[in-house]
Parts: structure tokens; sequence; C-alpha cells
């Protein structure tokens, strides 16, 4: 009986058995219930995050379905214009809400934030291995990108999406040859370069928007001063230094002398749109506005154009960066689905998928930016982009973190005073020195105003 | 009580409760806003310190800060002139046009109808247009300009025009308002009143100085303080075509409240800046009320 059993078994349930257990088989692999509570440990969770409008997020929002169907939950993803954004968030950070999930921490209000405990801190997440794979690598990122989002004890409130390097777009170098000038590499030739180009063909020398205090400040660093004494230990605003009215003597020479009329009133777009065009010969920016010179259709100096470094000052050679992060805010209802979000969307894969798929350049995962697939892709005329990119975004770690300026939660009071200064400089109203007086008189009341030690 | 007595006590019973909900809805989306704009001032509330919005420990810190704050000074001072030159050109052309359109004609009629669109465009559209007539690269009229061979200055980065640019397109959004009101009042003036006029041997501009302004120079006050109740509200003007530049030259009041709040989170000292602002246009608005209330009585 014994031996003969399972053959019984075998052959007495053959064929209710084959069936029971086929129906079975095909039911699991048609409803897999039990499968999905296992691989989508967020099924039913609606995940609520916010951040500017911005091409990265027009092209992830092409993926996000994938990572819903990964995941199981679903991603509000709210996207509104960069300065509505930054308040609206502002204002919810502050006041402790929890209407998000994630965040974009906007490189300006980053010190803020973190300062303030608004932010989650991130390590806490990418330190457990059951949370985040060793071979999500958060050391992946650029350093220099990174420096906003990490306070004084090295920790990580944000990663960085979006990285920013101030670099020189130069759209007429074929009137350059022309007239015998050479790529600048200091201010003084700068200044050269744009006398000499200024008025031929009707091309300006230079143009430039109204963020002055995106602007100015490597010209005062490249003169040897800064923004604040010692940032981000000391704040106290130097802005009448010597160096500082140096450098917005020079900067306002270059608009007042080699830009066009109105130039104090134009935005990132006139400005962009004047060197794609070439109206104007040198606009310094960061390179997500200045590399469409070589690279957008819209640009008629493709073949004209180069991007270099932005010239070097007499003492320092700081071109500004920056970068843009995703964070978590503390106070945040689905911390953990948040993460997994911005694992994903951070990660190798799918920044690979945006530089190879749509050609967006200006990730800050290191591996990528030094893999053949992005070289290939980003070197135009012989001019290889990300390289260039790259040396810029990742100096502010390397030595002085000369960016800090712009990084502590002050800078925003010193910048409206900075944007005021030179306007009266560019139009006459003050002479540098007093505009830059009556800015630091400025800059020091309002941070008093505002409750900042000094 | 007498029969009559409990019939107007019930009458001004029913007058309360059919009131009570406009005032509970007015009670809701301005005086308890407006309370708290007024208790925010009195904390030295910053974004990036949400504690601050509940220390009170120095309540007129604020304020006492204001006068000696010169951005602050100066926003006031631009801000008058913004109002005063705005206005003036308002009602004066505004009135200017009645007077021309005041006639009985298709082409007139279509004419009126015509000059009313400024008025309801939406504010930030009327801000782009002058941005487009602004800005030299694109301007049809630094075009023309360059056609004389005229190089036109920037007019919204210069120091000597950027606030007569700002009046300009203020004026050209808010004549509308004048010319309508004017034309009304215009329309009101018995015809008999000029026929014996001008039978008297009075002329056309003795009509207008001794018949005509007489009648329409109540709606011309009452219509110049509403433009100065509203000239305050040149907000997306001064966004789009100045940011309040170059320098300080255009930046008024509520731009310069603007910046404080939301480029320095310094919402409480805002708030001070918001509430002078709203008691200047209240004494405006009483001095409306005033003036309303003067003519009732003369008439």
């Amino acid at each position: 009986m014994i031996p003969t059993k399972p053959i019984q078994a075998a052959s007495g349930v053959s064929r209710r058995r084959l069936l029971q257990a086929g129906a079975a088989t095909f039911g699991a692999a048609t409803f897999p219930l039990p499968a999905i509570a296992q691989t989508k440990p967020f099924a039913g969770v609606t995940l609520h995050g916010a951040s500017f409008q911005h091409h990265f997020f027009t092209l992830l929002q092409n993926y996000i379905p994938e990572f819903e169907e990964q995941s199981g939950m679903k991603v509000d993803l709210q996207l509104s214009a960069f300065p509505v954004y930054n308040q609206q968030a502002n204002l919810e950070l502050s006041s402790g809400g929890s209407a998000f999930d994630f965040v974009n921490v906007t490189f300006f209000l980053a010190a803020r934030w973190v300062a303030a405990g608004l932010l989650a801190n991130l390590d806490e997440f990418t330190s457990d291995p059951n949370l985040t794979p060793a071979e999500w690598n958060p050391k992946d990122f650029v350093e220099g990108a990174q420096v906003p989002y990490c306070d004084a004890k090295g920790a990580t409130y944000g990663y960085s999406w979006e990285g920013g390097a101030m670099v020189m777009g130069l759209s007429r170098m074929d009137l350059m040859e022309k007239k015998g000038l050479k790529i600048p590499r200091t201010f003084a030739e700068l200044q050269q370069v744009c006398a000499g180009i200024n008025g031929t063909d009707n091309v300006n020398g230079f143009v430039s928007f109204q963020l002055h205090h995106w602007c100015l400040p490597p010209y005062i660093q490249g003169f040897g001063g800064n923004v604040f004494r010692n940032p981000p230990a000391d704040v106290m605003p130097t802005l009448n230094s010597p160096q500082a009215v140096e450098a917005v003597e020079f900067y306002a020479n270059l608009l007042k002398n080699y830009a066009p009329r109105g130039v104090i009133t134009y935005t990132e777009d006139q400005a962009r749109q004047s060197l794609l065009t070439g109206r104007s010969n040198i606009l310094i920016h960061s390179s997500s506005w200045i590399t469409p010179t070589l690279m957008s259709d819209e640009s008629k100096v493709k073949d004209t154009a180069r991007i270099v470094r932005m010239p070097a000052g007499p003492v320092h050679d700081y071109p500004a960066s920056n970068s843009q992060g995703l964070g978590i805010p503390k106070n945040a209802k689905n911390k953990k689905a948040a993460w997994e979000f911005i694992k994903w969307a951070l990660s190798p894969e799918i920044s690979m998928r945006l530089v190879k798929e749509h050609g967006h350049s200006s990730i800050c995962r290191r591996s990528v930016i030094e893999s053949e697939a992005y070289r290939r892709l980003n070197t135009v005329n012989g001019q290889d982009l990300g390289a260039l990119y790259l040396e810029v975004l990742e100096l502010p770690a390397k030595g002085e973190n000369y960016m800090a300026y712009r990084t502590v939660k002050e800078f925003p009071i010193v910048g409206d005073v900075i944007n005021k200064a030179v306007e009266q400089v560019v139009t006459g109203q003050l002479s540098g020195r007093d505009a830059m007086n009556a800015a630091q008189e400025q800059a020091v009341a309002n941070l008093r105003r505002a409750g900042t030690p000094l | 009580m007498t029969e009559e007595g409990s019939i107007e006590a019930g009458r001004r019973r029913f007058n309360r409760w059919a009131l009570a909900p406009s005032l509970i809805v007015l009670l809701v989306i301005a005086v308890v806003p407006a309370l708290y704009l007024l208790t925010i001032s009195l904390t030295p509330f910053q974004l990036v310190n949400p504690g601050s919005a509940t220390d009170f420990s120095a309540p007129l810190r604020n304020y006492r800060l204001l006068p000696g704050d010169p951005r602050f000074v100066n926003s006031l001072w631009v801000q008058a002139k913004l109002s005063f030159w705005g206005v003036l050109f308002q009602v004066l052309l505004g009135m200017s046009l009645a007077l021309l359109l005041h006639t009985r004609s298709r082409f007139v009629e279509f004419a009126r109808t015509f000059f009313l669109i400024p008025m309801v465009l939406p504010p930030i559209v009327v801000a782009v247009i002058w941005k487009l007539i602004y800005t030299p690269d694109i301007s049809p009229l630094y075009y023309a300009a360059g056609l004389l061979h005229w190089t036109m200055p920037s007019l919204t980065s210069s120091v000597d025009f950027a606030l007569i640019a700002i009046i300009v397109a203020d004026t050209w959004e808010w004549l509308p308002f004048t010319f309508l009101m004017v034309l009304a009042a215009l329309q009101t003036i018995p015809e008999e009143y000029s026929e014996a006029a001008l039978v008297d041997g009075a002329n056309r501009l003795q009509i207008f100085f001794y018949v005509t302004l007489p009648f329409i120079a109540p709606v011309l006050v009452i219509s110049a303080m509403f433009r100065l109740i509203d000239s305050v509200k040149a907000f997306p003007l001064i966004f789009l075509l100045t940011g309040g530049g170059p320098g300080s030259i255009t930046e008024v009041t509520n731009y310069y409240a603007y910046l404080l709040a939301f480029d320095s989170g310094e919402i409480g000292y805002s708030s001070a800046v918001t509430v002078v602002m709203l008691l200047l246009v209240l004494a405006v608005s009483f001095g409306v009320m005033w003036i309303g209330r003067r003519r009732e009585a003369l008439t």
C-alpha cells in the first residue's frame, strides 16, 4: 500500500490535482495579491510633492508611471512657477505644515530650511541598507552640488537633481577672430574683448540680467573680497570693502558701456535670447542657460559660439555654482514613501536615461557625468561641456567653500540690497563707493532688524 | 408699545437678520484677515523662525523701526508721486475724452466701447503689453524711433523715465474709468442749460466752465478719490516692468512689503508696513465717504 499510495495519489489525483494546481498557478499569475503585498509596500499611498516648473520634472513625469507601477503608490507632483513655488513652500514648511511629502529644496532656501530644522535628515535613510541599497551610493553626487544640503556636522538634508555651473558663452567668435581678440581669461581681458566687439555688426559686447546677487559675487571674490566676512560662521556683510567696490564698478562698467539698452531689466530669458541670436557676444551664467548656444535649434550662432570658464579675477578664480535638491519636510506624513521616490528619481538608472533619451545634462551624479555616453552627447564642436560643467560644479568642495555666502540664511536679505546697489551704479544714481557704503549700511540694518546677531 | 412701534421694531429686526449673512461674509473675508495682519505686525515673525509668530514681547518694535527705514519712507514718497500724477492724468484725460465723445453717432459709440478695453483687461495682461512696448529689442516704439534715427533710452531702466513709464501704463489702464463716470454725468445734464447759455451769448469755453463743469465736478472728485484708493494697486505693472528699480525709483509701499515678506521672509515687519498702508487707504476712503455725504447734504 505504501508504495502504491504515491502512485495512487499520483495516478488518482493526477487529473484533478493537476487541474487544481493549474488553476492555482493561473490564478496566482493573474491575481498575485500576496505578491503585490510583498513587492508593493506602498500600495494605496498617495505621495504629495512640490517643486517649481523645470525641464527635469517635465521629463521625469514621463517615467513616473513606471515608478507608480513598481511601488504601488500614486505620485501627486505639484509644479508651480519659481517664485510662486518658493513662497508657497517656504510658508508651508515654516508653519510646520505636512501637505508635502517631498519638496524641492531651492538653493537659496536650503540653508534657512536646514538651520531651522524644517527638513528630515536623509542620512537616516541612506545609512539603512534595508532602505537604500549600496549601489545607490550617496557619495556619487558631486560634492560641490551637495554642499548647500549639508549642515555643519555633515548631515544631509537633500540630494541634488540639478546643477548650475557658471560658465561664459561667447556667440561671435568669428568677429573676435577678425579683430584678433582671444577668449578672455582674466577680468582685464574680458573688459578688452567687450570694448573690442561692442558696436561691431550691431553686436553688444556683453549681456546680463537683473539677478545681480548671482552675477556680482564672482567679481567681488575675483578681486579678493566676499559678501560676508567669513560665512557661514561670521555673516557680517562686507559690501563696502575696497574689493567689493572695485567689483561693482567693474561689473557696472560692463553693463553701462557694452550691454544692450535696458539690460538692468532683462530677465534670464531675454539675456539668453540675446546671446542665442548673436545680438550680444558674451553672457556669463549657469551652464543650463549657456549650453543652448551650441545645442539648441533656436541658436543662430551654433557655428561661431564657444563655451568656456568665466574669466578669473586678479586674486581668485571663483566661478559661481548652485544646485537644486529634493528633500523631505520634517513633518511629512509619508517619509519612507517620499524617500522611495527620491531614491528612484535620482537613481543612476533614471539619471542615465534622462541623459540618453532626452539629452538632459545638468544632473549631479558623477558616474553619469563621467560616462562615455554623457561625454559623447555633450561634446559639441570639439568642446567637452560635461567636463567643464563638472570642473566648475566641484570647485566649492575643493579647498575653500567659496559658495558658502549663498547658502547662509541671511543671504536673501543681503542679495536684495546688492541688486539695488548695482542698479544705482549702472544708472549713475550713485558712485560705486557710495552705493556699496549705502548697501552695507542697509544690509546691516536689515539683518539686525531680522534678529541676526552681528 | 403701540402697534406702529411694534411693526417698526419688527422691520428693524428683519433688516438686521437680512444683513447678517453679508456681514458674516465680510467679517470672514475682510475683518478677520485684517485683524490677523494687525496681530502679526506686533510680532517679529520671521519665516525661518516659526516660533516668533507668537512673540509679543516688543509689540511696537516694527512700528518704531518704520520711520528710520529709508526704503519705507522712500516707498511712501514714490507711491505719493505715482498716485498724484496717475490720478491727475486719468481725470484730465478721461474728462477730455468724455467731452470729445459726448455726441450721438455710430462711430462714436463704437469708439466708446473701444476705449473701455484697457480697463477690462486683467492687470497682468496690461503689464505684459507695456513690457513689450518698453523693451527696446522688440518694441514697435523703439523700431519707429530707430527709423527716425533717434536713439531712445530704455524707459523702464532710466532714472528719469521709469516712474513716468509706470504712470503712462497706469493711466492707459484706468483712464476708461473716469471716462465712463464723466460720460455718464454728462448725459444727465439737460440740454436746455447749454442752449440757454448759447442764446445768452456764451462761447463753448464759457459753457464748459459755467454750465458743464459745475455739473460734473462732484463726479470728478469721486472718480479721483476712487482712483486714488485704487492707485495703490499698481503692483503688477511694477512687478513686471521695473521690479521697483532702477534702485528704488519705482519701489512703492506694497512692492516693498512684498519683497520684505517673500524675499526676506520678514513677515512681521512686512505686516507693519502693510498696516500703515491700510490706514492711509482707510483715511482716503473716509475722505470719499465724507465728500459723498457732504454732497448729499448740499443737494
